[in-house]
């Protein structure tokens, strides 16, 4: 336990909680796409409390993604579109080592234009050593006429099977919201033997900047994420928790301690925090956790499974 | 400080050399020296701009670089460029005698530094370097502000010809300073770092990256090997944080994260 942790002993006893075989001290994670591109940065998140991080999503090759603006801040929310940006799978590993001296699990994003190239880059995330794999299942199937593989039961199936097939470590799929029925898509998660899925990622978003005359994304469209998707967050965790078996992590728009435990109340394992490093800074972390142990401490909750799905009817 | 994007007009532009120009917004934007805003051209990219007039009119000094800086630089009085800002952590004035070394637009941050030091009772020497005498910037405004003022050009075409370092050097001997700020190349930067540590001076640096949110959330401009985000906890660097830095004056990473060796 870092130094200085407020209450040592027993936030640890309250506040774990596993998913898919990983172990967290406390069910705060940091979500991919924030401070994930070097080992260096997700070392000092873990190190700052963190119960575990998510890289930022990596591929095949390096990706410099789209011109800025990147990244805006809107009201109760953030824009991004990255698109994509990262150093590749090889030159990776060297980042995978420095992260985990950060003491805390840390699960690899990847992402793919194929089938192939998820496999590929999946394979080399676990050689570098990440304790689980995410897939960022958003980006386009370039082989299929640029479908996005979350938004068909039957793209999320084979993809999720192939990475399955073809590694050791459990898998967890990110899914979105922006989808007929995201519940569809959790189960062809589960039918291919998916070991977790985090919902949800961002929102399909666009800002026009009335005095421009134009969108101000640098690619026109981004992704919308922070407070203002948190209730279509926790219905999608909810949803999904109800009609599979899969283990949740909840993910959009946790910002508080209480923010967190709705998460958890709607059957969440634990929750991923992202834009709120923005509102909060880098010590967001360990904050969230104290939050939940108060709460707990306050309405008589024990242990993290008493909460876990309190609010499933 | 405007969260979002906020767009206005171009109220007043300054050819300061025959490759930079000061753009004057139509905004009040307080701000210390040495923080910098997220400026967008509409229809092109946002770049980190240090700040190189605070507050009325706020202005931003750039040289014509690439195709968004040349796209700025063809901007007439009028048109429309969006700010978010101010943002970074600024330099901290502490001494009583400051040198300050500013090389090529890396006087942008210096110059309102210089200003603020004077205004603040605090003499300040300025060492201004160029590649030429047609690219030293804002030397008649720290010259009217009061601030000594050294000038080198690699060519020699405006006071001495030599490099900013070289004239660090020899004023240093003179062992009158007590802090030390620069901005400017990295490689220039790196040396000055070693010159003021050599002469027991605390030097302060405004570091460059490669800048996507300038909120601190998406990790591009991370410094190894302890993570701090030059867009937060930067941009201005004291010299004990720096010497932590395994990547300052060695390699820089590029828009994908990969690192790119100087």
């Amino acid at each position: 336990m870092p130094a200085g942790y407020p209450h040592q002993n027993s936030v640890v006893f309250m506040l774990e909680t596993d998913i898919c075989g990983l172990r967290l001290e406390n069910p705060t994670i940091l979500a991919s796409g924030i401070l994930g591109n070097v080992g260096s940065s997700l070392r000092r998140v873990a190190r700052a409390g963190a119960g575990a991080v998510v890289t930022k999503s990596i591929g095949k090759q390096a990706r410099e993604g789209y011109k800025n603006p990147t990244v805006i801040k809107i009201e109760q929310g953030y824009l991004n579109a990255i698109g994509l940006a990262n150093p590749g799978v090889d030159d990776f590993g060297e980042e995978i080592k420095t992260a985990k001296e950060g003491g805390v699990p840390v699960i690899g994003s990847i992402f793919g234009f194929s089938v192939r190239e998820f496999v590929s880059v999946a394979g080399k995330m676990e050689d570098h050593g990440v304790d689980a794999l995410e897939l960022n299942l958003s980006c386009p199937n370039v082989g299929k006429a640029g479908a996005f593989f979350s938004t068909t039961e039957e793209l999320t199936y084979e993809v999720v099977k192939a990475v399955k097939d073809s590694v050791s470590i459990p898998v967890i799929a990110k899914l979105t919201a922006n989808t007929g029925d995201i519940v569809a898509i959790a189960k062809a998660c589960e039918r291919a033997g998916c070991d977790a899925v985090t919902a949800i990622n961002t929102l399909k978003a666009m800002k026009i900047d009335i005095v421009a005359g134009m969108p101000v994304l640098g690619n026109k469209i981004g992704g919308l994420s922070g407070p203002c998707i948190k209730p279509v967050a926790v219905a999608s965790v909810y949803e999904i928790v109800k009609e599979t078996g899969l283990p949740v992590i909840g993910c959009g728009g946790v910002t508080t301690g209480e923010d967190a435990v709705e998460f958890l109340m709607a059957g969440a394992r634990a929750v991923q925090i992202g834009v709120g490093v923005a509102d909060r800074g880098i010590g967001i972390f360990r904050k969230v956790a104290g939050e939940i142990e108060e709460f707990m401490k306050d309405h008589g909750y024990r242990s993290l499974e008493e909460l876990i799905g309190a609010a499933q009817g | 400080m405007t969260d979002g994007v906020y767009t206005v007009k171009i109220k007043d532009i300054v050819k300061e050399t025959k490759n930079i120009k000061t753009f004057r917004l139509d905004l009040d934007l307080p701000a210390l020296p040495g923080q910098y805003i997220m400026l967008w051209v509409p229809g092109y990219d946002e770049k980190p701009l240090s700040i190189s007039y605070p507050g009325r009119d706020m202005g931003v000094t750039v040289l014509r670089k690439g195709a968004t800086t040349a796209r700025l630089h063809d901007m007439k009085r009028g048109d429309i460029l969006g700010v978010r800002g101010p943002f970074g952590r600024a330099f901290k004035i502490t001494g009583e005698r400051l040198i300050a070394v500013g090389g090529g637009v890396g006087m942008a941050p210096i110059a309102p530094l210089a200003e603020k030091a004077i205004e603040m009772g605090r003499e300040i020497t300025v060492i201004i370097g160029a590649v030429t005498k047609s690219e030293l910037l804002f030397v008649d405004r720290l010259e009217r502000a009061g601030a000594e003022i050294i000038i080198t050009t690699d060519d020699g075409t405006c006071g001495m010809k030599c490099f900013t370092t070289h004239a660090l050097e020899k004023e240093l001997e003179k062992g009158r300073y007590d802090e030390c700020f620069t901005c400017g190349p990295e490689i220039m930067m790196y040396k000055v770092l070693e010159i003021a540590k050599r002469h027991g001076l605390p030097t302060q640096v405004s570091m460059e990256r490669y800048f996507k949110c300038g909120i601190g959330i998406c990790g591009a401009c991370v410094m190894d090997d302890g993570g701090l985000r030059v867009c937060k906890e930067g941009p201005n660097f004291r010299d004990v944080e720096i010497e932590k830095f395994k990547d300052f004056g060695k390699y820089t990473r590029d828009a994908s994260g990969k690192k790119v060796y100087w």
